[in-house]
């Protein structure tokens, strides 16, 4: 009788328990899993092939930022994960994977690691799903300038074709006024940014220094090994100068073979992109005297904080941080900032706080050494931009000379006005 | 003769009728948008797949070039989506219905000036031509910049106005739209195949010297069947580039000719469906390998080397023959 009741009473317990835990799966389970779930954020990169250092360096500048965060103790006990997909620089295979990341693996916002012919085609993505999206990469202006390509939920945390060209263009105009570079010559990557580029600093080059000819211009396809006929060219046109937007493996391979020919001491080089540690470090013989834009290194701009951040990153990875790098370090830092402040992961209040917003950082040049996502174009102002000479070895660059903010932002206005973006 | 044809159709009707209420029933089952964008893009490759097929399965002729009318397909429908032509003309509502309408004629046109040139050739001649017709596409499309958008392709994306109480930005809209479009394309294609015309492209296939002996038109068999495959490939070309509110220059390079071949091999050309389970296989590997690992072409190869000398045939191909021997 009495084995009878306590059955009894455990059936109706195990019913009531189960009950009870039917009624909290089903309610309050979720919620708290909801409460408990990370934030999660989508790469789309390039991590395989010739710049697979791209994507890697892009990558290790988010990991320094979020793993700071999630030390200390997330959102709200929300972690952020980062999954991260290689697109293999193929915009189709950019499109599939950002669709992928958004409908299959949940992401909350899309951090955009991919080189400029790819961003084009994650932002069509994003702009028909409503994601929020930092593009942290491409450099193409037309990206945030050209309002029809512009779209509500998209931020370029990267500097831009535009603002580098203005940079370029006004401290190349200075060497052709005290060394008289009369003949140029433009070597770039035959696709959407080495086009932008060069057709842009020229444009700008022009109005600074109106006697300046274009002798010769090159377009290698992009991830050439092999630039003889380029260097030929250059041999038989004698320049006074040459403008290369080339990047990574591809301009590490063209100063190789170029100096190889003497190219160097006829002509003044003026490579854009080549103040980063891992394109400078990976030329054989760095050749002295060689003009660039600082890109990312540590003695630019000359400040404790600068300096942190490469020590850090370089501890951490065991290598020095790239342009890449700080630029998605910046988008990080910004986008924690906006989820803190709206408490929030809705595209649009992100969107609301990401506008306008200045923030301290290694890289700013603003007042109190900030950046700014400016809020018309939601593009990032006030980053460093230096243009200086090279040294074969650390630091690497002498006499670097900023950029003047106010006149690129004159003309950048000018130069939008002609293309009729404004 | 007669009696069986329209049987064959009735049946086939409603295989169709039957698959698509799966195909919508499944969307409500996996309540999941990946999920339900994998249905949908294997239901895009499948088409294309399928197109190939055509020529490889039921004509033994191995065209490298077909990506030629895929991307025409995707870049017809993106062209005429964001033309001024819309506006002026006040097309509105009715621009998805000749858009996707305009990207089966113009490939159709383009496979029509490709095929009467190629069909001349036959074998590996006829093989490489489809592919240099291909590379002088794609060398167009980085070409014209102005137009095509260059290497970035085709940007700013596409308006997509409701027409007929379908509006393709509403999900599900889009799934029962595209997978609707797939199945109607399978269906008519399979009435093609199932035709006369059908088995004298077989008989082409398995005998090239007879149907001619027998006064048969080999020419105009080809080139129809070239027509009809570069039309639906640019059918499903047209609905990549909806889903995908893009064009890409990388849709018309020699790389992408080679996944529907990949597809055939994986599911199989004796079979008429074989091509979309390949598709089906494809998309789930390519989504598998590439969240997983970096090294995408060493897998996809060496599945396909599994596939090639361990069933020696595609995958439907082997069930259907193991069905028969038991």
């Amino acid at each position: 009788m009495k084995n009878k009741k306590s059955y009894r009473t455990l059936r109706r317990k195990l019913m009531k328990y189960g009950f009870a835990g039917t009624a909290y799966a089903s309610i309050g389970f979720p919620t708290l899993l909801k409460a408990e779930s990370n934030i999660k954020i989508g790469i789309p990169t390039l991590l395989s092939g010739r710049v697979a250092q791209l994507g890697i360096s892009a990558t290790n500048g988010i990991k320094l930022i979020i793993d700071k965060f999630n030390e200390a103790g997330g959102f709200n006990g929300r972690k952020i994960e980062l999954i991260i997909r290689d697109s293999r620089a193929k915009p189709d295979e950019a499109a599939r994977m950002t669709r992928n990341l958004i409908n299959s693996n949940k992401v909350d916002i899309i951090l955009n690691c991919e080189a400029s012919s790819a961003s084009f085609a994650v932002q069509e993505v994003i702009r028909e799903s409503g994601t929020l999206c930092l593009h942290c990469i491409s450099e193409t202006s037309s990206l945030t300038a050209d309002p029809s390509i512009r779209t509500w939920n998209a931020f370029r945390f990267a500097r831009q074709g535009i603002h580098d060209a203005v940079g370029s263009a006004s401290y190349a105009a200075n060497l052709v006024k005290e060394k008289g570079l009369k003949k140029w010559m433009s070597i770039g990557p035959d696709y959407a940014y080495g086009r932008d580029s060069t057709a842009t600093f020229f444009e700008i080059l022009k109005k600074f220094s109106p006697n300046i000819e274009i002798v010769g211009q090159g377009w290698p396809k992009l991830f050439q090994p092999d630039y003889t006929e380029v260097i030929t060219q250059i041999v038989r046109q004698k320049p006074d100068a040459i403008y290369s937007c080339l990047w990574g493996g591809d301009l590490v391979s063209f100063i190789d073979q170029a100096a190889l020919y003497g190219t160097f001491k006829n002509s003044e080089l003026f490579a854009i992109n080549l103040a980063d540690y891992t394109t400078m470090s990976a030329i054989k013989n760095l050749p002295e005297g060689l003009h660039s834009a600082t890109r990312y290194i540590a003695a630019y701009p000359d400040r404790q904080e600068n300096r942190d951040f490469d020590s850090a990153y370089t501890s951490r990875f065991g290598d020095h941080p790239t342009n890449w790098s700080w630029e998605t370090a910046v988008a990080t830092d910004f986008l924690i900032s906006a989820i803190q402040e709206t408490k929030s992961l809705n595209p649009k209040n992100i969107s609301e706080s990401l506008k306008g917003k200045s923030r301290q950082s290694f890289i700013g040049v603003g007042e109190g050494n900030t950046v700014t996502m400016r809020s018309k174009d939601q593009t990032l102002v006030n980053y460093a931009i230096g243009w200086g000479s090279t040294l074969p070895k650390e630091p690497y660059m002498k006499d670097i000379k900023a950029a003047d903010w106010e006149s690129i932002q004159e003309l950048e206005k000018e130069w939008l006005t002609s293309k009729g973006w404004i | 003769m007669n009696v069986s044809i329209k049987d064959s159709f009735k049946k086939d009707a409603i295989y169709s009728v039957v698959s698509w209420i799966a195909l919508l029933s499944l969307y409500f089952i996996f309540n999941d948008h990946g999920i339900q964008d994998i249905i949908t893009k294997v239901a895009i490759l499948g088409l294309f797949a399928m197109s190939l097929n055509i020529l490889i399965g039921y004509l033994g002729l191995i065209a490298f070039g077909h990506a030629t009318f895929f991307a025409a397909g995707a870049y017809t429908l993106g062209l005429f989506l964001q033309s001024d032509f819309i506006i002026e003309y006040n097309i509105g509502s009715w621009s998805i219905p000749i858009a996707l309408s305009l990207s089966v004629l113009l490939p159709g046109i383009l496979a029509t000036i490709v095929g009467v040139i190629c069909i001349r050739l036959r074998e590996i001649y006829f093989s490489f031509l489809t592919l240099a017709f291909q590379m002088i596409f794609y060398s167009l499309i980085l070409a014209l910049v102005g137009i095509t958008g260059g290497d970035q392709g085709l940007m700013g994306g596409f308006p997509k106005p409701p027409f007929l109480g379908i509006d393709l930005g509403i999900h599900f809209h889009f799934y029962a739209f595209t997978t609707f479009i797939v199945i109607l394309a399978v269906f008519l294609m399979r009435q093609i195949i199932e035709s006369p015309f059908g088995y004298g492209l077989r008989m082409i296939r398995d005998n090239h010297e007879r149907p001619a002996a027998l006064g048969f038109n080999i020419r105009s068999h080809q080139l129809l069947a070239f027509i009809i495959a570069g039309s639906l490939a640019g059918l499903a070309g047209s609905l990549q580039a909806l889903l995908d509110v893009g064009a890409y220059p990388e849709w018309a390079f020699w790389s992408k000719s080679a996944e529907p071949l990949f597809m055939i091999l994986l599911g199989g050309m004796q079979t008429f469906l074989g091509p979309l389970l390949g598709a089906l296989i494809f998309e789930l590997l390519n989504d598998f390998v590439s969240a997983n690992t970096r090294y995408y072409g060493l897998i996809l190869g060496l599945v396909i080397l599994i596939f090639v000398l361990g069933f020696k045939k595609g995958l439907l191909d082997w069930i259907v023959i193991r069905g028969r021997k038991n």
